[in-house]
């Protein structure tokens, strides 16, 4: 059977030493909505890269320069707060590394660090790789949502943050 | 690899022979006491393990019996082929019905436990704990429930008391903190 096309080299390491350890794992199965525009429209969400079924946590891995790794931060800060239940894990490069000095691969963790990890060809055509549909997604065919203007809120519907006139934003119960 | 300088590739003293010593000596008591009129089976996962099972297993005052196990580890070339884990020493005697400890030197990702414990478990133990020396959580991935705990450490790659890197430094009487030079040059 076919396996999902990785995003990332590190990461197809990263399912090769959870099978080789018999841990089953599922590859971005789930995107989090962590932005709304003020119609409850999601623009923004995380897809953590792995879930694992039987321990009931996601692992995000990083191996990106620190400088990006911002606002991956960000956005991993929101989904703790949005969702305070979901056991999330994240692997930064020195991580990574890490665990590559763990298993003597430590020449691997360099050669997958940072952008050129981007340059393993995936095993399908770019095209394949399919983000999953998040809660709030236009459906499949549907004209693509309009970009979000100068209002987001971070508040999920129903909580979602209003600007009244003369005041700052707060949250509406 | 360049070949090791067991003095000046350790960066530092991380814990001592006398804090291991001690802490052992600590652990034993506490084995005892909380299994006092029972005989236990002590597992030990090789190779890293052995010093700790050496010296925990003369700390402990009832009636134990010993065993070895050995597990592939991923990355090593004997088992790349079949890209799963093996069994390279399994159990000599059967452990169903016995109350087992499981000796390990450190608990980082918990991935090897976690596999070792599931097998374990197939062979119908009365019990099954777990006793480690070290236990690095900043690297947990799978969380391992730890009965008996010698020290918490540092995120640091650490050598020393059966611990190695590329199999030398093992027989470093403490816990050292391995320089990073030495891992970034092989």
């Amino acid at each position: 059977m076919k396996g999902p096309s990785f995003a990332h080299a590190s990461e197809a390491e990263f399912a090769r030493i959870l099978d080789y350890y018999g841990i089953g794992w599922d590859y971005e199965p789930r995107a989090f909505p962590i932005l709304w525009n003020l119609d409850g429209k999601v623009v923004e969400s995380f897809a953590p890269d792995f879930y694992l079924p039987e321990l009931d946590i996601y692992v995000e891995l990083t191996t990106l320069r620190q400088s990006l790794v911002r606002k991956k931060n960000r956005k991993l800060r929101r989904l703790r707060e949005l969702y305070p239940s979901i056991r999330i894990k994240l692997f930064y490069a020195r991580d990574f590394r890490a665990l590559m000095l763990k298993y003597g691969r430590i020449g691997l963790a360099d050669s997958l660090s940072g952008a050129e990890g981007q340059a393993t060809p995936p095993r399908d055509p770019p095209s394949a790789i399919v983000r999953p549909r998040v809660v709030g997604d236009p459906a499949p065919g549907a004209p693509p949502p309009a970009l979000p203007g100068g209002e987001l809120t971070t508040a999920p519907p129903g909580r979602r943050a209003r600007r009244r006139r003369g005041a700052d934003v707060e949250a509406a119960t | 690899m360049r070949q090791p300088d067991l003095v000046a590739d350790v960066d530092g003293i991380l814990i001592t022979e006398d804090q291991i010593r001690t802490r052992v000596a600590e652990l034993g008591s506490q084995i005892t006491a909380d299994n006092a009129g029972k005989s236990l089976t002590l597992v030990s996962v090789l190779k890293g393990s052995l010093p700790f099972m050496a010296d925990l297993m003369r700390a402990i005052e009832i009636p134990v019996r010993i065993d070895l196990m050995e597990v592939s580890s991923y990355g090593g070339t004997a088992t790349e082929s079949s890209g799963l884990v093996r069994i390279l020493k399994d159990l000599s005697s059967p452990i169903d019905e016995r109350d087992v400890l499981i000796v390990e030197d450190i608990i980082d990702t918990g991935l090897t436990l976690n596999y070792l414990i599931r097998y374990l478990r197939g062979k119908n133990p009365s019990s099954l704990r777990i006793c480690t020396l070290l236990d690095k959580p900043a690297r947990r991935l799978v969380e391992i429930p730890i009965d008996y705990r010698g020290f918490t450490i540092p995120d640091q790659f650490v050598v020393g008391y059966g611990l190695d890197y590329g199999e030398h430094y093992r027989n470093l009487p403490f816990i050292g903190v391995l320089r990073p030079e030495v891992y970034t040059a092989t």
